[in-house]
């Protein structure tokens, strides 16, 4: 037994001192500055070099990468609003990575739950949410002890997190299930479960499709005002619009087959619904509620980006942009970037101009102006390049 | 500067050695501690088991689902630049060009088995042939309602429409498909002799209760695939006068009056070629020729040419509309033309309106014109949110002064994703010149399986 307590003090202890050790590495030797403008820096999470690409938006040069570890699989990255700290969850690592912006260094590894994927901050900067979707929980990251200090339970394969915009709460998409997770931000708690809608009575006549493989809700998205939230049901066909003040859902829009998700336009007009079962994007008159435009779009829809009065819609697999036109709700063109590739996911900058888009099997992030709709690859900035962000975007979003 | 990094890195190469040092015994140091108070050890216990169980499961996981062995491996095309040397870089620099070459890479990526698995089963789906199943059943009456007695009155007519589909992948953009439709059993056009076809199942199609190569052809699409060239056997009308609310018989109406315009005149599929101009604008445009006669000898014999262009608009945000013209010339009888015209608006999301209007030039007389309009609701009744409904007239004025007039209704109860019932009620009335006016009403179900 006294060996067993030896063994464990010995445990506990080497996990403390590697801890101590690592921040004393970290503070006690200084680094060279190497972003001074987080602002203009994109950051590029490449899932097979395990790390963290930061791009300058002036030169489009790669400024440096902070490697996570192998075998790490990065999904998603953001930056905190202060623009100190970028964080990632490692989907094969389960763990949290947080990343000194200025210095390009890691500076923190914390275990959270099992195969983390998308994170959200609180609008403060206080928090760091990582869901882990086959770990069903989200941990919560206090930014200043830079420890989780709770893991909330109990939701089914939680994807994007959502804050309001006073930060009191967090609404988690569950692609397992059919309801909107509310967390009480004060409390770190899973505070209601929002049902978004039933699948019809004769769904029992279908087993395969309501038992099989569930597309539930996976992200939910705001609106400007941080009034209404909007969650598309990849099963049930709708998009479900939620009252943040009651959180209660308001109205159930019929769209399209297998919506993914629904993609805010800047001005707060309109949501761009992509529907993959049926290659369709809804459009969605958001002071109506109701789907102004159904129109024709491409396969396995990753994403939409606002820029120059127009959605580009990304079709992964067939390396187009879809454009729209948002004043007309037309389709107009689409842009092709690759033949043989396969595209991620995008941000906007800031002026609403530029795109920067990854694109995983090439290696390259993709600049399209908005306006011009032309485009500039920038090649080998890391390996599988899954997804871009810009501080302030107001497309950062991932799968 | 060298001499500087070379200090930097000697000071952190030092630093790190006494911070190994300390932490060792700092370790030792508590594990003395830990003997000494024995307390101590006791209150951590049950939190470091904890931790422990966790970790224990974390590893079990970890065995469990994922691919631990080696990293992995794949080709990719990626671009070098080379200079006359054949030295290459990764970026361009001066006196260089751009080529393109292949590279194997591997990279620490942990799979899970199942993302292994579903890797290999979608490749090899990739390079198979694709086959799908179009089966429906197709059941109506004939109810008499006005006129002499005919052949068709009180008769009840079942028609089974089996479609095969292979599809194949053959090069870049390049696909291969043919369509081999079985067609048994009886329908109430043969009875009813009426203008235009009351089942559209049988409709371009020739003999019957026996094996039917429906389209066999070879597409390939070009110029950043905004031109898609079809060649080979084919149904020209479904690349032109298509129609959101009127243009399938599978789910939608089920007379062919309001699923093709007559006056496109095709009256049988065959040999043929589709070129579509699609820049995913608001324009489209189609050029196509097609041999409508199994009889021909050569490919100048019956054969139809046509030209459309579609545009499509959003009026006050109500929702899409697709206008589209189209002009048809063919050398069956002469060299006769006609031209048509195929709209569908919606008014909102789930309703749409839809109408055709046709005139093609006869071989004597005056030219015959047909008309069609209707409307298609996509809010069920409640039994699933998918299912449609609609209500369509059609008008046929022939040059020779025969007249129908057809207003079908139906609703397409989604059962299941591959099974679909619907239910039709069609009321159609034929004069033929100098003859007595014949009302028939023709109720029918349909079953429509696709898998």
């Amino acid at each position: 037994m006294k060996n067993v307590k030896l063994i464990l003090n010995f445990l506990m202890m080497t996990l403390f001192m590697s801890m101590v050790t690592d921040a004393a590495i970290a503070g006690n030797v200084d680094k060279e500055i190497k972003i001074k403008n987080p602002e203009s820096t994109v950051v590029i999470v490449n899932r097979d070099s395990n790390d963290i690409s930061f791009m300058d938006i002036k030169t489009n040069e790669i400024i440096g990468s902070v490697f996570l570890g192998n075998n790490v699989n990065p999904h998603m990255a953001m930056m905190s609003p202060d623009g100190r700290w970028v964080v990632t969850g490692g989907t094969r690592s389960n763990k949290a990575y947080i990343i000194d912006v200025a210095t390009l260094t890691l500076v923190k590894q914390i275990p959270v739950g099992f195969a983390p994927e998308h994170l959200a901050f609180s609008p403060d900067g206080r928090y760091y949410y990582q869901g882990s979707p086959d770990g069903d929980s989200v941990s919560v990251i206090d930014m200043a002890s830079m420890k989780e200090i709770k893991r909330i339970r109990g939701f089914a394969e939680p994807l994007n997190i959502t804050f309001t915009p006073d930060g009191t709460k967090a609404y988690v998409g569950n692609y397992g299930a059919h309801w909107v997770g509310v967390i009480d931000v004060t409390r770190h708690e899973l505070l209601k479960k929002i049902h978004v809608g039933s699948a019809p009575g004769i769904a029992s006549l279908d087993p395969e499709r309501y038992l099989g493989e569930i597309k539930g809700i996976s992200n939910v998205s705001i609106s400007n005002d941080g009034r209404y939230l909007y969650a598309a049901d990849g099963d049930l066909g709708i998009v479900s619009v939620i009252d943040s003040r009651e959180d209660r859902v308001i109205k159930k829009i019929r769209v399209g087959s297998d919506p993914w998700r629904a993609y805010m336009s800047h001005d707060g007009r309109y949501a761009v619904v992509v529907n993959n079962g049926d290659e369709t994007i809804s459009i969605i008159n958001l002071k109506k509620n109701e789907v102004v435009a159904t129109l024709e779009s491409g396969p396995e829809m990753m994403g939409v980006n606002f820029a120059a009065g127009k959605a580009f819609v990304i079709s992964s697999t067939t390396g187009f942009l879809y454009v729209y036109d948002m004043e007309g709700l037309t389709a107009s063109g689409r842009i092709k970037i690759g033949t043989n590739i396969q595209i991620e996911t995008a941000t906007t900058d800031t002026e609403e101009g530029k795109i920067y888009l990854a694109s995983s099997t090439d290696h390259s992030v993709y600049i399209i102006d908005g306006e011009t709709e032309k485009v500039t690859k920038i090649s080998n900035v890391g390996l599988y390049p899954w997804g871009t962000h810009i501080l302030g975007s107001k497309d950062n979003y991932c799968h | 500067m060298v001499y500087m990094k070379v200090a930097i890195n000697y000071f952190d190469q030092i630093m790190k050695m006494s911070l190994a040092l300390l932490r060792h015994i700092l370790i030792s140091f508590v594990v003395a501690m830990g003997a000494l108070f024995p307390a101590y050890a006791q209150d951590n216990t049950e939190q470091l088991l904890l931790k422990v169980e966790s970790l224990e499961k974390r590893l079990s996981e970890l065995e469990t689902t994922a691919v631990l062995s080696d990293p992995e491996t794949r080709v990719k095309k990626v671009e070098v630049y080379v200079d006359d040397n054949g030295i290459e870089y990764p970026r361009e620099t001066a006196g260089t060009k751009k080529i393109v070459t292949y590279q194997r890479e591997r990279v620490y990526r942990r799979q899970t088995i199942n993302e292994k698995i579903e890797e290999a089963l979608d490749d090899a789906a990739d390079k198979s042939v694709r086959v799908g199943v179009d089966a429906a059943i197709i059941l109506q009456g004939v109810q008499q309602e006005s006129g002499n007695k005919q052949k068709a009155d009180r008769n009840v007519y079942q028609l089974a429409s089996t479609d095969l589909f292979f599809t194949a992948g053959l090069a870049q953009y390049t696909m291969f498909f043919a369509d081999i439709v079985a067609l048994s059993g009886t329908q109430p056009d043969a009875d009813i002799n009426g203008i235009t076809s009351i089942n559209g199942y049988s409709a371009r199609l020739i003999n019957q209760n026996d094996l039917n190569l429906r389209e066999a052809w070879l597409m390939t699409e070009l110029f950043n695939q905004q031109l898609s060239l079809t060649l080979g056997h084919l149904d020209l009308t479904n690349y032109f006068d298509l129609n959101a609310a009127a243009n399938d018989e599978t789910s939608q109406f089920l007379s062919d009056a309001l699923v093709n315009n007559p006056a496109l005149g095709l009256s049988e599929n065959g040999a043929g070629m589709a070129l579509v101009y699609d820049p995913k604008s608001s324009f489209v445009f189609r050029v196509g020729y097609q041999q409508s006669n199994s009889q021909a000898t050569n490919l100048s014999d019956s054969l139809f040419q046509l030209y459309e262009i579609g545009y499509k608009v959003n009026p006050f945000d109500t929702g899409e509309g697709n206008y589209r013209a189209w002009y048809r010339r063919d050398n069956t009888n002469g060299n006769l033309s006609a031209y048509g015209v195929s709209v569908d608006q919606k008014i909102i999301s789930s309703i749409t309106l839809f109408g055709r209007y046709g005139s093609a030039e006869a071989v004597t007389g005056p030219r015959d014109k047909y008309f069609s309009a209707g409307i298609q609701l996509s809010a069920g009744l409640g039994f699933n949110p998918e299912d449609t409904w609609g209500v369509g007239y059609s008008r046929s004025d022939l040059g020779s002064n025969d007249e129908e007039n057809l207003l079908e209704s139906y609703y397409n109860l989604r059962i299941a994703d591959k099974l679909q019932l619907s239910f039709h009620l069609t009321y159609i009335t034929e004069e033929v010149a100098g003859a007595e006016k014949v009302g028939y009403l023709v109720p029918g179900t349909r079953l429509q399986a696709s898998f």
